[in-house]
């Protein structure tokens, strides 16, 4: 009993301790000033386009694409297809499409954890037709860009409020700025202390912003993904063993790495390199 | 009483020493084996398997792992017992990552 009741005390401890020193608008003030600092041209609003902000060549074909029939357009139209399909509608979650992507990703304090709007899609899908859904392509992405879509210009205003919600807020910064891998890199070292850099060919994407235009389709994939497949690849490339999408971490990160996004706006706009 | 035991003492000691020498520096004290193969995938794969539960293990070395003993069973018994020790080298690194990472943070 005794060891039961040290071991809960403790747990409150930590918990305290972590939430005590978790002040996300400092955070996110001190993370968009480094990135202020390092391209004091770029404004707050241009970082909704990810990459393109940075480099005026790439902007234009971005643009060109845009132009054009985006390769995602015909995905996102058979994602509201599949969404009339599935009965998504009928969960309360997706009621109202207009605001459902701004809602993402948020502390659930009953469940003790982080909900996606990908984990939320699949368990719909899973209410709804009694079958599982793949995590990182294919339908989730489709699906989920048509909901986005639903809310674009609408801005991210992620809350992190419970001690237990500072606590995955914390855990989800850790990781993104653990160094890991053979490479023994971290999420940061390329995207934001060597954001706008090159790395071969590519031009590192800045993080801020990462997260207004996901689910992306990416060229070298050839069709869309979700924000937890291109972390996977990004483990990947320092080569880190890449952990299950809608893992804790992943979602953990997806929290702090969203909540750093504050303010600026969804975009439709989804294509990348 | 004391005869006894300083006999049963020496006896001992003599007798961990004898074996000592006679099992060379080769000899794992841990698993009790003297393979060097058998000692390197066993510390591989334990420090893998913690890595794994981190969630920090590396890219490659359970691809390693599962290779060194393939080797080792088509007979190449250097090549294994290298490629073993190699993948136990990754997974001590990516423990050793792993003790520091939850107290990673922001330079600016």
């Amino acid at each position: 009993m005794k060891k039961l009741i040290t071991a809960v005390v403790s747990l409150g401890l930590m918990v305290g301790t972590v939430s005590a020193g978790t002040d996300v608008d400092a955070d996110r003030k001190a993370f968009v000033a480094h990135f202020k600092s390092i391209k004091p041209n770029v404004e707050f609003a241009e970082y909704t386009n990810g990459v393109y902000a940075y480099d005026a060549g790439s902007r234009d074909q971005f643009e060109e694409i845009l132009d054009g029939i985006p390769p995602y357009e015909e995905a996102v139209e058979k994602g509201e297809a599949e969404f009339e399909k599935f009965g998504m509608g009928n969960c309360k979650e997706f009621k109202d499409l207009s605001t459902a992507r701004l809602n993402y990703p948020y502390f659930d304090d009953a469940a003790g954890t982080v909900v996606t709007i990908e984990g939320d899609i699949r368990k719909c899908y899973n209410e709804q037709t009694g079958k599982k859904m793949p995590t990182m392509k294919g339908k989730i992405t489709r699906i989920s860009a048509y909901i986005s879509d639903q809310a674009a210009g609408g801005k991210i205003n992620v809350k992190v409020e419970s001690d237990a919600a500072k606590a995955a807020y914390e855990k989800g910064k850790s990781f993104f700025y653990a160094k890991r891998g053979q490479f023994n890199m971290s999420c940061a070292d390329c995207h934001v202390y060597n954001a706008g850099s090159k790395a071969r060919a590519d031009i590192l994407s800045p993080a801020l912003g990462h997260t207004t235009h996901v689910p992306m389709y990416r060229a070298k994939w050839g069709g869309l993904g979700t924000l937890h497949r291109r972390y996977g690849g990004c483990l990947k490339n320092m080569r880190a063993k890449p952990l299950y999408a809608q893992s804790v971490e992943y979602r953990n990160m997806e929290f702090y790495h969203q909540a750093m996004s504050n303010g600026l706006e969804i975009t439709a706009d989804r294509y990348r390199k | 009483m004391m005869k006894k035991i300083l006999l049963t003492t020496t006896l001992t000691v003599f007798a961990l020493t004898a074996q000592a020498d006679f099992l060379g520096s080769d000899h794992n004290w841990n698993n009790g084996s003297s393979d060097p193969y058998k000692t390197a995938i066993t510390a591989a794969e334990t420090d893998y398997a913690a890595a794994l539960a981190a969630s920090m293990a590396w890219r490659d070395t359970g691809k390693m792992i599962k290779e060194a003993k393939k080797l080792h069973k088509a007979g190449k018994v250097d090549v294994a017992t290298a490629l073993a020790k190699k993948a136990h080298n990754q997974a001590v690194n990516a423990l050793a990552q792993a003790a520091v990472a939850g107290s990673a943070g922001p330079r600016f």
